[in-house]
């Protein structure tokens, strides 16, 4: 072994981790080589530099910080845990019960509601159709005052402008102005008319809301008729309203009608009964007895099942005679 | 540093099956049994206190997450030691402290931390320049295995810093005593050349 040779086993042999040949050897080497003697030294010298460096000490916050980054991390595994198991136990069924109770609830409450929403739909129409007027408006400020002339003075000619775009697209319903469909497909057309006719939509809107006003109206007064024919009105001539009105009571119970409403008036009473069609003639023949029928509204064919009769008892006062 | 864990099985083998279980005060005692030791080798590693401490940290809390995993096959220490050698590498590179490959130079800055953090009693020194002195050389030493490569700087740090066996050192670094004994030749020779240089003599 030369002296490289040596020296690469130096370190090994500082550790003692040489086998006994080759200690025995490199001790031999040492003796007589001042050279190897010199890096043996030095090794030596480097490792005890090294192993005298002083231990560093940890500081105290240290472990602290350690415990503290662990902590929370155990607590958080625990929380995870309760959120995983207490669902699957207890919550659970809980929650889905409150779901469901919720939505067969809620199911409940629409369909109960429902028909009124159908109702509620013609004011709420009533507003969306009012409100391509104000926003139909900007699209034509450009000419202000044209816009203002062609709207106000001639509402007539762009109503019928109106018309004759809006009823093609609806031809079907519009044949019967009473029929609530029209009025559920009627908020679209002023958006469309806006849309086309840009001149005068506000103008067209307003005939149509003025179309449709008369639609209701005409529909109203069909109701009073219908009413009216159910009606019978009758005035009575008397000179004790309190002892006619007993006697009008007695009368209708006779003929089995039944007095819905009676109203007081000063020498004046209104009772409002319903009697069967059948035997309102005999009724009404019956009340001459009471005193003098004034007015006569009626027509006895056009009647079926109950009618309702309003009878006017009226005092006889000087005056009138 | 000493190897009283040679002696036995794993010393440690109670404390952590209790931390296994979630106990946090059996990791406690872990910690406080070896932070010190875990902080030096840390220390000689990177030679800077501050992240030292904060590698030392990080060792603790991930050896706590994953002590379900660690199967005992080896001593807790020596997994503990794998450990803060494989996040002070990290930490070392991710520094990319300037010097690391740089010879010691005497014209250096001297280094104010250890100073700081390693004030030496003052009973065992008789005088100032005895403890400036000390201070100098150990900061000449550390300044000399900071210029070491990892791989010499480990060697150097396990074996005769910490006092390692080869056996050990072969199971924290799972690589053969060969290699080691290789290595190790070749950091002290290293070491010994930078200690002659920034010393003028040994």
């Amino acid at each position: 072994m030369n002296c490289s040779e040596i020296q690469q086993k130096l370190s090994a042999f500082i550790d003692g981790i040489v086998s006994s040949e080759e200690k025995t050897f490199i001790e031999d080497h040492l003796k007589s080589c001042s050279k190897c003697s010199e890096s043996l030294e030095d090794l030596r010298k480097t490792v005890d530099y090294v192993q005298r460096l002083d231990d560093i000490e940890p500081p105290d916050w240290l472990r602290q910080k350690i415990i503290a980054g662990i902590r929370p991390e155990t607590e958080l595994k625990k929380g995870i845990l309760k959120k995983l198991f207490y669902p699957l136990h207890v919550k659970l069924p809980i929650e889905a019960a409150a779901i469901i109770f919720i939505a067969i609830t809620a199911l409940y409450i629409f369909r109960t509601i429902q028909p009124e929403v159908k109702i509620a739909k013609a004011p709420s129409e009533e507003l969306t159709k009012q409100i391509p007027l104000p926003l139909s408006q900007p699209l034509e400020t450009t000419t202000p005052s044209s816009h203002l002339e062609k709207t106000i003075p001639s509402p007539l000619p762009n109503e019928k402008k109106a018309k004759g775009e809006f009823e093609p697209e609806q031809p079907a319903p519009a044949k019967n102005p009473a029929i609530m469909d029209k009025s559920a497909e009627e908020p679209q057309a002023p958006a469309q008319l806006a849309k086309r006719d840009e001149v005068g939509p506000s103008a067209g809107a307003a005939s149509k809301e003025e179309s449709r006003t008369g639609v209701l109206s005409g529909a109203a007064k069909e109701k009073v008729i219908a009413e009216r024919k159910e009606t019978v009105s009758i005035s009575i001539r008397v000179s004790d309203v309190r002892t006619a009105s007993q006697d009008i009571e007695k009368t209708l119970m006779q003929f089995e009608g039944k007095i819905t409403k009676t109203e007081y008036f000063e020498n004046r009473e209104l009772v409002t009964a319903e009697i069967d069609s059948q035997k309102l003639e005999e009724f009404i023949d019956n009340l001459k007895y009471i005193g003098e029928i004034e007015k006569k509204e009626w027509i006895f064919e056009a009647y079926k099942h109950d009618v309702q009769i309003k009878i006017e008892i009226v005092k006889i006062s000087g005056q009138l005679q | 540093m000493s190897r009283q864990e040679e002696s036995v099985i794993d010393e440690d083998a109670e404390h952590v099956s209790l931390c296994k279980k979630g106990n946090v005060d059996a990791y406690e005692f872990l910690v406080k049994k070896y932070q010190k030791r875990m902080l030096n080798i840390a220390y000689r590693m990177i030679g800077n206190y501050q992240d030292a401490c904060d590698v030392v940290q990080e060792v603790f809390i991930s050896a706590y997450n994953a002590i379900r995993h660690f199967e005992g096959k080896a001593r807790f220490s020596t997994w503990l030691h794998r450990i803060v050698i494989n996040l002070s590498k990290n930490r070392l590179s991710q520094l990319k402290v300037q010097d690391s490959h740089e010879v010691f130079s005497m014209d250096d800055p001297i280094p104010t931390d250890h100073g700081s953090i390693n004030p030496e009693p003052i009973s065992d020194e008789p005088s100032i320049m005895e403890r400036l002195e000390k201070r100098d050389i150990q900061q000449k030493v550390q300044g000399c295995i900071n210029s070491l490569a990892i791989e010499f700087k480990e060697m150097i740090i396990l074996r005769d810093i910490q006092g390692f066996s080869y056996e050990e050192i072969s199971d924290m670094l799972r690589m053969p005593e060969g290699t080691i004994k290789s290595r190790l030749f070749r950091a002290r020779e290293l070491l010994r050349d930078c200690l002659k240089r920034v010393m003028g003599d040994l």
